[in-house]
């Protein structure tokens, strides 16, 4: 019958594919307490190191200017950035647009309070392994990796913010 | 069943579907993989399989309904007595 | 109708497909036991923003010396996002479609004028997962004479790189026919479909598609407005669709190419190549010039129009009156070739509107077939098709 003949078909289409899918080699995200890779980049306001905050608890967020969650990432970080810097939070955004002029578009319809670099090579998420678009990291002050994030959805906000506040040592609620 | 389904739908096609499917998990292989920053391109609209869907369905409805030949983007939607 | 967090922010689409859509990885079939629980990587999330689309299409057929048909449908969609994970999609749309249509092959005398109005609704449920998608659906269609009502499923699931997509889908019809001319009454054709699909990133500027459907109905196929229709009551629809789509750097445009091949039990085999170049312009503009190919070969029964030196038309030599032998004498059964090129121009108004027009010519002719000789003895047959739209974020 040709119904079946059908899925005949398609069963080895899906054994072929199987096959190929189970040697490509998985890709893993970066590891909790593994050291944050270094990077030194351009910024909008001049060289962007991670050394230079260490000693900060570090929000390190992989965005683009083609990414729609990134958008609604960004007021939320401005908010975070506003109210825990004195207790020592740094957010920092690397930009992994080809173009600048994307990225540079996009800062000015969604301004942004904290440090913006930019990686067109890809070298920084590369090295970070990530895995969607935005991943964000938490970086402790000893520059290890707390935990990690991939997409950005309004109900990741109170999850998100509460990993920031144990990680700066405050408890109670959030809000 | 009727004797219409014995036949199978043409061995072209077979031969076809099989060549398509080895060459494209074959060609995954072969391929690096595209990492999740690098797809700013793909992410266009333009580049993916849908788009304007009342566009797509106009089109879709005419030359349905003017040739004898369907199928291949979707499954559903319907019919009509169009002539 | 899915959006994905790797999906390029952009309103001058209404409709949101995934990017990079999803399919899967080493674990097909663990993953299909256990969608919700996979990993995210850029998470299936419904559309971020509701969107509302109206098209209105007008559509006019003719051959030398005989206007056809003209059909003037307007058809509107909305996709409502509820949340993070779940959005609905529906759509109407009203055809109103009048003129005449040859009883036998495209003979002018005799042919049948008609009018009708056709309308049609359908509705949409999809629910996001971390790796992918399902959507149950539901549409229906009513003509005077023709009845249509289906119900459809369709998944998708992405791999962990979210690289390679996998579509799965079924649906089944149920249509009721009810002609005008009584020559049939309360008929049925009961379909069933199903899709296999597989969407593969082939580049940083280029990603494929290769999907395979079958369709298998059963019940009355047959034209109740030609002469002497007479059909087989089952048939089975194979289709192999491939797609690519490429990204010039150089123009920042983009091709976009498929070819199907169809094949079905009536011994019908078809070639489908079309053509289409996205080139963005200055102030929100888009053109998009657009070319497609068709060829198909003649159902087994078909046949040409010759006639009977005592009876006439439409009557083939030797036709067996009270036989039920199948014969079609319908020109969308002949073995023909159709060209049809056109062109869509969008205009971007501001960040949430667009609008846009098409413009389309179609032509078959018997001659213009592929590989053999086409049908012959008929005329050749011309379409025009004017289409405007717009579509709203909010």
């Amino acid at each position: 019958m040709s119904f079946f003949d059908v899925k005949g078909r398609a069963g080895r289409g899906v054994a072929a594919i199987l096959f190929v899918a189970v040697l490509a080699a998985p890709t893993h995200a970066l590891e909790r307490g593994s050291v944050a890779p270094p990077f030194d980049l351009d910024g909008t306001k001049g060289a962007v190191k991670l050394a230079k905050h260490q000693g900060k608890l570090v929000y390190l967020d992989f965005w683009a200017s083609w990414c729609a969650p990134c958008r609604q990432s960004f007021g939320w970080m401005n908010e975070m950035q506003a109210k825990y810097a004195m207790q020592g939070l740094q957010v920092i955004a690397i930009n992994v647009d080809e173009k600048r002029d994307d990225a540079l578009r996009f800062l000015s319809s969604n301004p942004a309070s904290f440090v913006v670099a930019f990686d067109p090579a890809g070298a920084t998420p590369l090295s970070y392994r990530v895995m969607g678009m935005p991943t964000s990291l938490l970086i402790g002050t000893d520059g290890k990796v707390i935990s990690e994030h991939i997409g950005f959805k309004d109900a990741d906000k109170i999850a998100l913010e509460e990993k920031i506040r144990l990680s700066l040592g405050i408890s109670g609620a959030g809000k | 069943m009727n004797s219409g389904f014995d036949r199978r739908p043409g061995k072209h096609a077979d031969l076809a579907v099989v060549a398509i499917l080895c060459a494209l998990s074959g060609g995954c292989t072969l391929l690096t993989p595209v990492q999740p920053w690098q797809k700013g391109t793909l992410a266009r609209p333009e580049m993916t399989f849908g788009g304007d869907s009342l566009d797509l369905k106009n089109s879709e409805h005419v030359y349905q309904n003017r040739e004898a030949a369907s199928g291949g983007s979707g499954v559903g939607g319907g019919g009509c007595g169009c002539n | 109708m899915s959006n994905s967090s790797c999906l390029r922010l952009d309103e001058t689409s209404t409709t949101v497909v995934p990017v990079t859509p999803p399919g899967l990885g080493a674990t097909i079939l663990a993953a299909a036991l256990i969608l919700p629980g996979i990993a995210p990587v850029c998470a299936e999330t419904a559309p971020e923003r509701a969107a509302i689309g109206f098209k209105y299409l007008d559509y006019k057929d003719s051959q030398p010396d005989l206007d056809r048909v003209t059909a003037r449908a307007p058809s509107i969609n909305v996709v409502l996002p509820l949340g993070d994970a779940w959005s609905i999609e529906a759509g109407g749309m009203v055809q109103d479609v009048s003129g005449a249509s040859p009883r036998y092959h495209t003979a002018v005398s005799g042919a049948s004028k008609f009018s009708d109005v056709r309308k049609a609704g359908n509705l949409g449920v999809t629910r996001y997962f971390p790796s992918g998608t399902l959507t149950l659906g539901a549409s229906s269609s009513r003509e005077r004479d023709y009845e249509s009502q289906s119900l459809s499923l369709q998944g998708s699931l992405s791999s962990d790189d979210r690289n390679t997509t996998w579509t799965w889908g079924i649906a089944g019809a149920d249509d009721t026919i009810n002609p005008s001319n009584r020559r049939v009454s309360n008929e049925k054709k009961k379909t069933s479909d199903v899709l296999l699909g597989v969407t593969q990133v082939l580049g940083t500027r280029d990603i494929g598609q290769l999907n395979v459907t079958y369709a298998r109905g059963q019940g009355y196929f047959s034209d109740p407005y030609k002469a002497l229709d007479n059909r087989p009551r089952a048939r089975g629809q194979t289709a192999v669709l491939a797609r690519w789509n490429h990204h010039f750097t150089s123009t920042e445009g983009t091709g976009r190419l498929s070819y199907r091949y169809y094949s079905d039990t009536n011994k019908i085999r078809a070639h489908t190549l079309s053509a289409e170049y996205v080139q963005p312009l200055p102030y929100g503009f888009t053109v998009m010039p657009l070319l497609r190919l068709h060829s198909q070969s003649a159902a087994y029964f078909y046949v040409n129009p010759v006639y009977d030196p005592v009876y006439g038309s439409p009557f083939p030599p030797g036709y067996t009156f009270g036989g039920n032998g199948y014969i079609t004498q319908d020109q969308r059964q002949s073995a023909f070739g159709a060209h049809s090129y056109g062109a869509k121009l969008s205009k971007q108004v501001g960040r949430d509107l667009t609008l846009d027009i098409k413009v389309e010519n179609y032509q078959q002719r018997g001659s213009w077939k592929l590989f053999g000789d086409g049908s012959p003895g008929l005329q050749p047959f011309y379409a025009r098709i004017v289409q405007i739209g717009a579509s709203y974020l909010w």
